[in-house]
């Protein structure tokens, strides 16, 4: 009985005149959004290639170790096909050297704003916003569309169980949708493959976990589609109905979310941190110059009497004395700007942790829209969520830090003086400026070799544990909830 | 299942004080009590509003009763409603089928739902034939099909069916003149197979033509009860129109 039911769901769907066009369209965009995001992630990684070799070819050629700088480039990752997430909000690349401090530039918005008004269209958004629609188009009906058209009554006088009823709607439905869905993401993996972009293990299986989200998402919006249906006895107020929750999953909730974490948590603005870190150093100044006055003038009190004692108008001035009071009045200042310093860390360290507190209220308060579950596990798994910044940043910190140590090591072992300009004064030839070993390259072979972060396979068994298992509670609470409204629900 | 025209005692289908209040207050049935037997054809007649179709809907446990029971063979109907339903066949007023679908893919959808695992293409055919559907219609989408046809249709389903009982909500409306006197036909046919029939309509010839016994009623009332032997020879609708006067003239002055 329950197969025949089944059954019957899967060629309803199949067989509907809808179906057809709604999975060409469903299908193509996919297959055009994966096509759109290979070429623009050949483009990239060609742009990266280039870049390394031209940066490893400066090294190369530098012929001084003094003011040696390398350019470090974020590697484009191929899962980035799939989600391109925040990977053209940020910077491409970062100057590694003893002078300046890490710093992503150039993002791929930043270069062609252009992109940033619409943003790509990727498989994830595709997901997200076109197959979240396409199930819902065909379940929003499924049980109070029975109804209106009269069927539902001629069912329900055999002997069918009304949880099987149920079920069979969930499962043919999904049969009918996720089967045919299937080709174009198998269709997409392969099209990667023909453009031989190349995957390697870890790849393969973050792969294969966006996929099942892809699956499990599409999966929530055909068992919520069947519990809309099951909460209303008319097909057009189900439609609306639909229509609302699925504009609050995926547009209202994933924005509200970050928004009412910026109300509950806020963070302070930059200015506001600047106008903290001067008003404390202002406070702080105006007290040391007040004091500083107050030993200025004990000071000119005390010499004072030393002359009066002495000479009467007749000032002596002891060098000793006032170098020893500058002294004490330099190291008072250091103290000064110790403390503002150390004011200035803690008010960045308290801004740094606010933000994170912020980010993870925001990123809890979101997940309440499966979508936007969804968009966060499939960034993760990408590797293009929000630490990407931080992750690259990291990556490029330890190894400025390794370089910095290699260069200064080199400095020293080959006492090199190049980039120092030596001034040589001679009776002879007069004053002559000399570069010394101006024209000989340096020999950098040793040097650390700089390896671009790659987001953690960790990170994303995390993402999709929390975020899978999340989907997963969506999934049945939709579908406790269509089993509960069926067993009342009036057929007639 | 098995079925025997003999035991008169027994009766297939049975309302007992059976009462249904609405939820917003319309007291729809009011204590009725009849029963079917195997073999019998009941016709239920009676103004809009007078209360059929609740009794249909609570023999399929559509509703739940107020007060007192329908039963099926016995079975209360709603106590244990699958194995009620098992025993009957329905037919609505609007036979409403899936349109996607042909009208030998409705029939064998509804088949084994109804329990009917092993018909064949041919027996579907002669069900179809036998409720006069053409045959060029037969693997055509249900979607183009008129009232009529459908009506057909629905009637071929609760036919192969096979259940002991069938319920039919107005079964002839929207039935061409030559297709309600086939279909007098059809139902004798099936009175002949043993099958009980409990029928409302609106009909009063052919509720002559055909039933073994008329109830008529008013208000959720059954103000009328009688074999067609004992109506033989009286105009039937003389009789409805008296009843239904007295009964509202009765309501008036009370
Ligand atoms: N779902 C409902 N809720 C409230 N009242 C209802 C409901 N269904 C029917 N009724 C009321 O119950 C009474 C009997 O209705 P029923 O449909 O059984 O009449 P009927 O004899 O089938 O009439 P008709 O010949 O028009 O089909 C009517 O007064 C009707 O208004
Ligand atoms: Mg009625």
């Amino acid at each position: 009985m329950l197969i025949t039911l089944i059954e019957k769901e899967l060629k309803a769907i199949l067989q509907s005149p809808k179906f057809v066009a709604t999975f060409a369209v469903c299908s193509l965009l996919m297959l055009l959004s994966v096509f759109i995001g290979i070429k623009e992630f050949q483009a990239q990684q060609k742009q990266y290639d280039v870049a390394v070799s031209l940066s490893e070819q400066g090294i190369q050629e530098s012929t001084s170790w003094r003011g040696m700088s390398y350019k470090a480039y974020r590697k484009p990752d191929p899962m980035q096909i799939f989600v391109s997430g925040l990977t053209n909000d940020i910077g491409r690349w970062s100057h590694i050297s003893q002078e300046s401090s890490v710093k992503l530039r150039n993002s791929v918005y930043s270069d062609d704003p252009i992109f940033s008004v619409f943003r790509f269209i990727d498989f994830a958004f595709i997901v997200q916003v076109v197959l979240s629609l396409f199930a819902i188009l065909f379940t929003y009906d499924a049980i109070c569309g029975e109804r209106e058209n009269g069927t539902l009554k001629l069912l329900f006088s055999n002997a069918i169980k009304r949880s099987h009823y149920i079920i069979a709607k969930c499962v043919g439905s999904w049969l009918g949708l996720v089967v045919p869905i299937m080709i174009p993401i198998l269709l997409s993996v392969l099209m990667v493959i023909a453009f031989g972009i190349s995957l390697e293990g870890s790849d393969w299986l973050k792969l294969f976990g966006l996929m099942s989200m892809s699956i499990f998402l599409f999966t929530f919006f055909i068992v919520l589609g069947v519990f809309i249906s099951s909460l209303t006895r008319r097909s057009n107020i189900s439609f609306l109905f639909a229509l609302v929750i699925w504009v609050t999953f995926v547009l209202i909730i994933p924005r509200a979310g970050v928004m009412a974490a910026g109300q509950i948590l806020p963070v302070p603005r930059v200015a506001e941190i600047e106008g903290q870190r001067d008003a404390f150093a202002k406070d702080k100044w105006a007290i040391f110059n007040e004091k500083s006055m107050a030993r200025w003038d004990s000071y000119n009190q005390n010499t004072s009497e030393d002359s009066d004692s002495s000479c009467g108008s007749n000032f002596v001035f002891d060098e000793n004395e006032l170098w020893e009071h500058m002294q004490k009045e330099d190291s008072a200042r250091k103290i000064v700007e110790r403390e503002i310093e150390a004011y200035e860390t803690r008010l960045q360290e308290d801004l740094q942790q606010r933000k994170s507190g912020q980010e993870r209220l925001a990123f809890s308060l979101s997940r309440f829209s499966p979508s936007s579950a969804y968009q966060l596990a499939a960034m993760t798994l990408a590797g293009t969520d929000i630490n990407l910044k931080s992750r690259n940043i990291e990556v490029m910190n330890n190894y400025r830090t390794q370089f910095n140590n290699y260069v200064d090591n080199k400095i020293s072992e080959t006492n090199d003086l190049s980039g120092v300009f030596m001034i040589e004064i001679s009776s002879d030839d007069g004053v002559k400026m000399n570069n010394k070993r101006d024209e000989q390259t340096i020999d950098a072979s040793d040097m650390p070799k700089y390896i671009p972060a790659k987001s953690s396979m960790r990170q994303s068994i995390d993402a999709l544990i929390i975020d899978g298992g999340l989907l997963g509670l969506f999934i049945i609470l939709a579908f406790a909830g269509a089993f509960l409204r069926m067993q009342k629900y009036d057929v007639r | 299942m098995s079925e025997n025209i003999l035991t008169i005692e027994k009766p297939r289908l049975e309302a007992i004080n059976l009462t249904k209040r609405y939820r917003d207050g319309v007291l729809a049935l009011d204590n009725i009590s009849f029963s079917v037997q195997p073999g019998e054809i009941f016709v239920m007649l009676g103004g809009n509003g007078a209360g059929k179709t609740t009794t249909i809907n609570l023999f399929l446990n559509f509703i739940e009763p107020t007060e007192g029971e329908a039963r099926i063979d016995g079975i209360i109907t709603h106590k244990d409603p699958l194995a009620a339903k098992e025993r009957v066949s329905f037919v609505s007023e609007n036979v409403m089928l899936y349109g996607d679908f042909t009208a030998v893919q409705n029939l064998d959808y509804f088949s084994r739902i109804g329990g009917q695992s092993e018909y064949t293409k041919d027996d579907y055919r002669d069900a179809l034939l036998r409720v006069n559907l053409a045959e060029e219609a037969h693997h055509k989408k249900l979607r183009g099909f008129s009232k009529g046809m459908r009506q057909k249709c629905g009637i071929a389903i609760a036919i192969l069916k096979g259940a002991p009982a069938i319920l039919l909500d107005e079964p002839t409306s929207g039935l061409d003149p030559k297709a309600g006197h086939d279909f007098i036909h059809l139902l004798k046919s099936l009175q002949k197979e043993g099958k009980s029939i409990l029928m409302s309509t609106h009909d009063i010839f052919r509720a002559k033509a055909i039933a073994d016994t008329i109830a008529i009623m008013n208000n959720g009332r059954i103000i009328m009860l009688k074999k067609s032997s004992e109506l033989a020879g009286c105009n039937l609708e003389e009789l409805y129109m008296q009843y239904m006067t007295g009964h509202d003239g009765q309501r008036l002055a009370g």
